[in-house]
């Protein structure tokens, strides 16, 4: 039985990549293999949504920049609300690998998990910093597995795909890149199947610093404060 | 004495100054209390600064009343920017969820 698979991609002044054809040549390769996408623009103060709109998929716009996080979960509402079975969530950057799709939702599509994680570390195809590599993804590990049991070998991945079941039971609050995390804790929380799948990452840049953790934790500690 | 003047000064302006707010309605009646509360316990402080002395003495505190009293006042404000930081955090958590609905209809609308 056919289930209908969206692919939720944020976008937040992609204009850059547009011009080195990265998210307008992710849209053309997801086509393939996606019934639904859907491109959020989160706010972007160039062209990002204008350019969108000329590409194969539902376009919806945040008037202002609220973060990843956030327009992850408006693309998430929106792939509920169009009945989709399957929803993946992307990059815009053409940082993810359209071919590794197939890997991260077969477990869905064959009921075996509820969600299932990319990890960067299931194998040596992706190149990080050593820095990165050997010391904040292990401390992350560790804190993830010590406060909140979770063993996955990914502390932050991007690349992700749930059920409607997951997708509806799985709520985030965190609109900047905290979002990460706390999917993965809101995961574990919840009775799912969880698997994780080995990916690739093609790094254009690398993402978050250190600061950027601290920053995340932060963003935890005010969030937890305000519950 | 010069400083405890210049200082019960400085609190009068102060007050003056949110009267003068709260007559032209520029802040609510209730930050107008809180403010007017704020001030005259610093009013009171500083007329009974020697009796403070005297307490934080009898207390074992080796610094004097004025000392312990700005000790107060930073952990006082360190508790004011946590709360302003958790009324903006929960600002922006309501602005996300409007900046959503406005997408989802503007979404809506088009289809």
């Amino acid at each position: 039985m056919h289930m209908k698979i969206a692919c939720v991609i944020p976008a937040w002044n992609e204009a850059p990549a547009f011009d080195k054809s990265h998210l307008p040549g992710v849209v053309e390769a997801l086509t393939s293999c996606i019934d639904l996408i859907i491109i959020v623009d989160d706010g972007s103060t160039d062209e990002t949504y204008e350019t969108a709109l000329r590409l194969s998929a539902d376009v919806l716009r945040h008037p202002v920049n609220r973060g990843q996080g956030a327009a992850l979960a408006t693309g998430t509402e929106y792939a509920l609300e169009q009945g989709a079975e399957i929803i993946i969530h992307f990059d815009a950057d053409g940082q993810f690998r359209v071919q590794d799709i197939e890997r991260v939702i077969k477990p869905l599509r064959e009921k075996q998990a509820d969600m299932v994680f990319g990890s960067r570390f299931l194998d040596d195809t992706t190149t990080m910093p050593k820095f990165k590599r050997t010391v904040i993804m292990p401390l992350a590990r560790f804190v993830n597995k010590i406060f909140f049991g979770i063993t996955l070998t990914d502390p932050q991945s991007g690349f992700r795909a749930f059920n409607r079941l997951a997708a509806e039971m799985v709520k985030w609050k965190q609109d900047q890149m905290g979002h990460c995390s706390e999917i993965l804790i809101e995961a574990h929380r919840h009775p799912l199947r969880i698997q994780e799948v080995p990916i690739t990452v093609v790094y254009h840049h690398f993402g978050q610093r250190l600061s950027g953790g601290f920053k995340i934790i932060r963003d935890f500690i005010l969030a937890k404060l305000n519950s | 004495m010069l400083q405890e003047i210049l200082a019960l000064i400085l609190i009068f302006f102060f007050l003056g100054r949110i009267g003068w707010q709260v007559w032209h309605e520029q802040i609510p009646r209730g930050q107008f209390i809180f403010w007017l509360i704020f001030w005259l316990l610093a009013g009171i402080a500083i007329i009974f600064i020697k009796d403070i002395d005297a307490l934080v003495a009898r207390l074992g505190f080796s610094g004097s009343g004025i000392q312990i009293l700005l000790y107060l006042s930073v952990a006082l404000i360190f508790y004011f920017i946590l709360r302003l930081r958790l009324k903006i955090e929960r600002l922006e958590r309501d602005l996300t969820i409007v900046v959503r609905a406005a997408a989802m209809l503007a979404a809506r609308k088009r289809q």
